[in-house]
């Protein structure tokens, strides 16, 4: 789960890294409090997940209360944001860039650090990777002196500015572990003119998997780009909208992402990733629902080749969407694995054809999609 | 003798007793698994499925010998469990709990590659030697995907798993040995250190993978090729070819991120390496066919 950044933040100021003053608001009409609080010059910072927010005009310097008013209007008006984090500015006299990741091969955590923050990392890493001073930790040895040595003085840093950085440093290592980060990011670190330093910036994910042992975070609508994308979530249902017609109601990731493909190499396109494999096999309804709300969907697709999920389950699963949905789309159906006998059966009865190759049910809703079959 | 399980294995069972602990252990013992005893803390006098069941691994090797450990054991307490397992002397294990934490699974393999243990999982379905033995949830009945033969098959995923490998049954070919790394972002065990164990297993005879976007294994099994750490004929099928970029496709794994994990770094990799790399399932047998003849 990624976090919003006044989030992220708070998770900075638990773990004793330094952040600017903040106050979180939720309309136009609470700036002024704020501007009260922290004074002028301050920055205005929307509270979204997408990532490149000072180019998107997302982030703004204000120095002015007028101006200040102007922005937030234009951020809770015209830009539909929901919540915005004003800040003091912080003055300062240079940027780092400081990272902890996961490197699944070596099994260790990886602390990345660059001389130059405030910036793309991703195009640093692309087109000059050796400004990048990597270290690996294993977490069962946890954060040495040399680790934070050999990335301080690895980024030029002063004797004096390697003490204090590596308290920022220890801090952000305490944190990845805390939080259970598959990332944790502070980009840009200022550097202020008494040589201390602050999280201009703050990014954190949390490893999904170890959500139920972090407790205080919920999904929200922000999380998501699509109504139907939030009502999935909070169903449990994996699901990605797109602006195709055909809506994918597969079961098993690698499968359902291999049809996305065979969809797309036909020349059809896809209204909706939906995989209700697994523990959600038995959701055939709650799928169906979930696609029947895509507007744009022309045709509902179901692939699976199961072996708990079985075949027969799905395919009973299928005949109560339907009798519940009265679904007015076609569906073109290829359900197999575990008693796929019975599965025929009960699509049959439903007026359907079982389908037993994926290739030819993709062609067949590709067809139906573009209007050539019915 | 097959690269990971056959009869020889003597297993233990880690978390027995429950439902799908009961239920698998019987379809591993029908196709010829070796279980030689359960584990279940506060469970020891009961019985599955005709093996005996102990409160811990250290107990019930008093009485028998094992050698291999499958889990059915929630994400929660899989670490633990594998480690009672290491500890016990156990280097071979499968896990297929779905949704162990990610700094875990850095733990667990951290410490399976510091004492020489292949830990494969989690999120996987299992390995299986079709005939001979199998660990874990495989379908083992579908003839049509479970055909014993001389094709070694590696994979990220589940039901992709079936869909490609019944097209390799298709072509006239079987499976030595299937091997699930599973679709976490961090699998216990990487292709590529699967390779050299397909390379030297003499019913094997070629190896297909079955990948996907996001991570860099398959790039790894490029190098192990180009390195000639392995030199038999393979064959790729990765899904995602056309998966829009910071989109997670279903498993945690399946994400491309920044220029990291794209399915055209994969292909580009392993057909310079001298794989072919198949776009559809369906091409994967005729594939298969071209390099064996």
């Amino acid at each position: 789960m990624k976090l919003f950044e006044f989030q992220a933040k708070d998770a900075f100021r638990q773990c004793g890294i330094p952040v600017p003053q903040g106050v979180l608001i939720e309309g136009p009409e609470h700036l002024p409090d704020a501007i009260d609080e922290l004074g002028l010059p301050c920055v205005v910072k929307a509270q979204v997940l997408q990532g490149g927010r000072g180019k998107a005009g997302l982030v703004k310097l204000v120095r002015t209360e007028e101006e200040a008013r102007a922005y937030a209007s234009h951020l809770f008006g015209e830009r539909g944001v929901r919540r915005a984090l004003v800040e003091g500015a912080e003055p300062f006299t240079g940027e780092l860039y400081l990272a902890i990741t996961v490197d699944a091969a070596k099994a260790k955590a990886t602390i990345l650090a660059c001389a130059e923050g405030g910036v793309d990392i991703e195009q640093i890493a692309a087109t000059a990777p050796e400004k990048i001073v990597t270290q690996a930790v294993d977490l069962d040895h946890g954060l040495s002196g040399f680790h934070m040595r050999n990335i301080a003085f690895g980024l030029g840093l002063s004797g004096d500015q390697a003490k204090a950085f590596n308290k920022i440093l220890t801090s952000l290592y305490q944190a990845f572990r805390r939080f259970d980060a598959e990332l944790i990011e502070i980009n840009p670190l200022f550097v202020t003119d008494d040589g201390s330093f602050v999280a201009g910036d703050g990014k954190l994910i949390i490893d999904d998997n170890s959500m139920p042992r972090q407790q205080g975070y919920e999904i929200t609508r922000d999380h998501y780009d699509h109504d139907v994308e939030y009502e999935a979530a909070l169903a449990g249902i994996p699901y990605l909208q797109f602006d195709g017609d055909i809506s994918l109601m597969c079961a098993g990731a690698g499968l359902t992402t291999t049809v996305f493909d065979l969809i797309n190499y036909a020349g059809g396109s896809v209204a909706n990733y939906l995989e209700f494999g697994g523990p959600n096999y038995t959701r055939a309804v709650d799928a169906m629902e979930l696609c029947l709300r895509n507007e744009k969907a022309k045709v509902i697709l179901i692939v699976t080749f199961g072996t708990v999920a079985r075949a027969d389950v799905i395919a009973r699963g299928l005949a109560d969407a339907v009798a519940r949905f009265k679904p007015s789309i076609p569906i073109v159906t290829c359900i197999r694995g575990t008693n796929e006998e019975e599965a025929f059966e009960i699509i049959r009865s439903l007026g359907l054809t079982p389908l037993s190759e994926t290739e030819e049910a993709v062609q067949q809703a590709v067809d139906i999609a573009a209007g050539r079959i019915s | 003798m097959s690269i990971f399980i056959d009869q020889s294995n003597k297993v233990v069972v880690q978390g027995a007793t429950g439902k799908e602990g009961s239920y698998w252990t019987k379809h591993m013992q029908d196709m010829g698994t070796n279980v030689v005893f359960g584990v279940t803390p506060g469970k020891e006098g009961q019985q599955v499925e005709g093996i005996p069941v102990y409160h811990t691994i250290r107990r019930g090797m008093c009485d028998h010998e094992a050698d291999t450990a499958m889990l059915f054991v929630p994400p929660a307490f899989t670490k633990d469990a594998i480690f009672e397992a290491m500890d016990a002397g156990i280097r071979k294990i499968v896990t297929i709990a779905d949704g162990i934490p990610l700094h875990e699974l850095l733990q667990i393999r951290s410490a399976a590659l510091s004492c020489g243990a292949m830990v494969v999982g989690g999120n996987t379905s299992g390995v299986i030697s079709p005939g001979k033995a199998m660990m874990g949830v495989l379908p083992y009945w579908i003839e049509r995907v479970y055909k014993p033969g001389r094709i070694g098959v590696m994979t990220r995923s589940g039901s992709l798993t079936n869909e490609v490998t019944a097209e390799v049954v298709k072509a006239g070919f079987g499976v030595s040995t299937l091997m699930g790394v599973g679709g976490d972002a961090v699998p216990l065990t990487r292709f590529a250190e699967i390779l050299p164990h397909y390379q030297a297993d003499s019913e094997t005879d070629a190896v297909v993978i079955i990948g996907e976007l996001g991570g860099t294994m398959e790039e790894e099994v490029a190098q192990a090729m180009e390195s000639g750490i392995f030199t038999k004929p393979l064959v790729a099928f990765i899904g995602g070819r056309t998966a829009p970029k910071g989109k997670r496709m279903g498993h945690a794994g399946a994400i491309v991120t920044g220029s990291k994990g794209t399915v055209e770094a994969k292909v580009d990799a392993l057909t310079m390496a001298g794989g072919l790399v198949a776009r559809k399932p369906s091409m994967v047998g005729p594939m298969l066919r071209e390099l064996m003849t």
